[in-house]
């Protein structure tokens, strides 16, 4: 894979993002691997291997690539469509374990709200080792397969945030252009922009109102959306009249039809923008799931200090005391309530509490997925 | 039966499957199973590759056979255990959460039959060709195994049409859901080549499903 060609296929591929790709699912041999190298396995979204690809250019090693339905690893994982049995299968099926003497295989770490170490190891015999969250990362990890707190962490740094605005920008502009095709073609090209334009300054700006974010907030109504009490929305609304008040000024334009134009479709932007914001960021969980309410709880008798929920969290909420072999929570804050911790636990000691006291057992966890609209089949149980 | 790829909307919402799917295929799969299950015979061990909710195994299990349905979606298989329980014949079937790639847990031999409904269009190459070496080793000599599958067409205008057909329908699937299904190429060879012999074959008009009867040679006959 050359450089044009590795370019073409992240732009391309960033623009169709919230469409899933699926690739051939199977084992790709890397440089020039012996019966020691690495196994290193990965979902079918076509963007991350070839990612994965990059990254270990110069690397001998084994790829697996398992049925994710060509969904990224931490979406397919988390909502049950790359699980346990899909693993499992591209262990047995593609021919590895005839191809190298050890049973280690690195799994990236988002894929822990799906796959059970647990189970895999008892199924198979192989041995999962949690790689790092960011590809990138793959290549400093492998030499002694140790992670720094950073590797194990999701961020949402410049690059990230402009790959998810292009995301949004780009199904949102193309249909905005078909729907103005026949009726208002001059319109199409400022529409077009306006839609980039505002996806880029929504995204881009993320950090400068973060802040006001709120997640637990119970308002995710027609009009609210993710911006809490949706002071968001209004002030960049605000800014957007005022914007099209000194065009209209200085183009002579001004007109009660260029207004209503206008302003209409910039509020239809920022709302459709706006639907489902945090679940955008990896930094929180979808606004539209019901998840989002629910805390993590640790049961202290059942707790062993065995870390494997500090190894998993993505939000690096957790620190172990290893004199008192317990786990604590010192950035629970921070949960994005992916149920990593939970379903890892080998002592069972993690479980989710909903807001009206009620639980959710590890085993419910592991075994009933979210939906795409957040809902788990089996309803929360008490703990008993 | 592109109607098939609609079936990945149901999916996402187990609870709505059946009624779905019996809407869609306007009762053609069930005619299918029924056609099929007429092959098993009272007392018959088999066991249900993929078997979802538990249409075909509930079929299976009314003829008198001992059934073991497997599938790797727990909510789906909720489901089958509620119906199973409804109709009482938790005797007879026994669900377990299980992929193919997991038959190696199966003992050599000890299956009369195995059936599969929309399963193996489901399947990579490579799960495919080692579910079927696995369902030929769990077979008895003489056992049959029994599918009904989405397949492409192999005459050049059928596969056109089929495609012309399917193309609105699993855009929007995609759309819907973010997967499709894949029917599978060349079944009746893959079955033969893991050791089968085909006794018959129906296709539907369209040439995109499948009914087949396979099995695996020795035995009394």
């Amino acid at each position: 894979m050359g450089w044009i060609q590795y370019i073409l296929i992240n732009v391309v591929e960033t623009c169709l993002r919230m469409l899933p790709i699926p690739i051939r699912t199977g084992l790709i041999v890397l440089g020039n691997p012996g019966r020691n190298s690495p196994v290193i396995l990965t979902c079918n979204f076509h963007l991350t291997v070839a990612r994965v690809k990059w990254a270990l250019r110069g690397i001998d090693a084994y790829l697996l690539v398992a049925n994710s339905r060509g969904i990224n690893v931490w979406c397919a994982a988390t909502g049950g469509l790359f699980t346990n049995h899909d693993v499992i299968s591209v262990l047995k099926t593609s021919g590895v374990e005839d191809l190298v003497d050890h049973r280690q295989v690195i799994l990236p770490q988002l894929a822990a709200t799906g796959i059970e170490r647990k189970y895999v190891r008892k199924k198979t015999g192989w041995i999962v080792q949690w790689g790092p969250v960011d590809i990138k990362d793959l290549p400093a990890y492998l030499p002694r397969r140790k992670k720094t707190p950073a590797m194990r962490q999701v961020s949402f740094p410049a690059e990230q945030r402009f790959e998810m605005a292009v995301a949004w920008a780009f199904p949102i502009s193309l249909v905005a252009g078909l729907i103005l095709l026949p009726l208002w073609r001059e319109g199409i090209l400022p529409a077009v922009l306006l839609t980039w334009g505002l996806a880029l300054i929504i995204f881009m700006a993320f950090p400068l109102y973060q802040r006001w974010l709120n997640p637990r907030s119970e308002r995710i109504g027609f009009v609210l959306f993710d911006f809490g009490r949706g002071g968001v929305q209004l002030i960049l609304l605000a800014g957007i009249l005022l914007g099209l008040f000194a065009v209209a000024k200085y183009t002579g334009n001004f007109s009660g039809l260029f207004f209503a134009r206008w302003g209409i479709m910039s509020t239809l932007v920022v709302l459709v923008l706006s639907l489902d914001l945090m679940g955008s960021t990896p930094l929180y969980k979808s606004g539209l799931h019901a998840d989002r309410f629910l805390k993590v709880s640790l049961d202290t008798d059942k707790c062993k200090g065995a870390a494997f929920c500090e190894q998993v969290c993505p939000r690096n909420c957790y620190d172990v005391d290893h004199h008192r072999h317990l786990a604590t929570q010192p950035r629970a804050h921070l949960c994005v309530q992916c149920g990593a911790c939970i379903v890892q636990c080998p002592f069972d000691a993690l479980y989710f509490e909903s807001p009206d006291g009620a639980t959710i057992a590890p085993e419910i966890i592991r075994k009933f997925k979210l939906n795409l609209m957040g809902k788990r089949l089996v309803k929360t149980v008490g703990r008993g | 039966m592109s109607t098939y790829v609609l079936m990945k909307i149901l999916e996402s919402a187990p609870s709505r499957y059946d009624r779905g799917i019996r809407w869609l295929t306007l009762g053609g799969l069930d005619r299918a199973y029924e056609r099929l299950t007429t092959y098993i015979k009272t007392g018959q061990k088999v066991l249900d590759v993929g078997c979802g909710t538990g249409a075909l195994t509930i079929l299976v299990a009314k003829k008198g056979a001992k059934v073991k349905g497997i599938d790797i979606n727990p909510q789906m298989l909720e489901i089958a255990g509620e119906r199973v329980k409804k109709m009482s014949l938790q005797k007879q079937v026994k669900l377990e959460e299980k992929g193919v790639a997991e038959l190696e847990s199966e003992k050599e031999e000890s299956y009369d039959a195995v059936v599969s409904g929309l399963c193996f269009s489901e399947l990579s190459e490579d799960e495919l060709s080692f579910a079927l070496k696995e369902i030929n080793r769990i077979l008895k000599p003489g056992g049959l195994i029994l599918v009904a599958d989405e397949v492409k067409p192999e005459a050049g205008l059928k596969r056109y049409l089929n495609w012309i057909l399917r193309l609105p329908l699993a855009i929007v699937t995609w759309i819907v859901t973010q997967t499709t299904t894949r029917a599978v190429r060349g079944l009746p060879d893959k079955i033969r080549e893991a050791g089968f012999e085909i006794r018959s074959t129906r296709y539907n008009r369209m040439h995109s499903f499948l009914e087949l009867v396979g099995q695996k040679p020795g035995g009394k006959n």
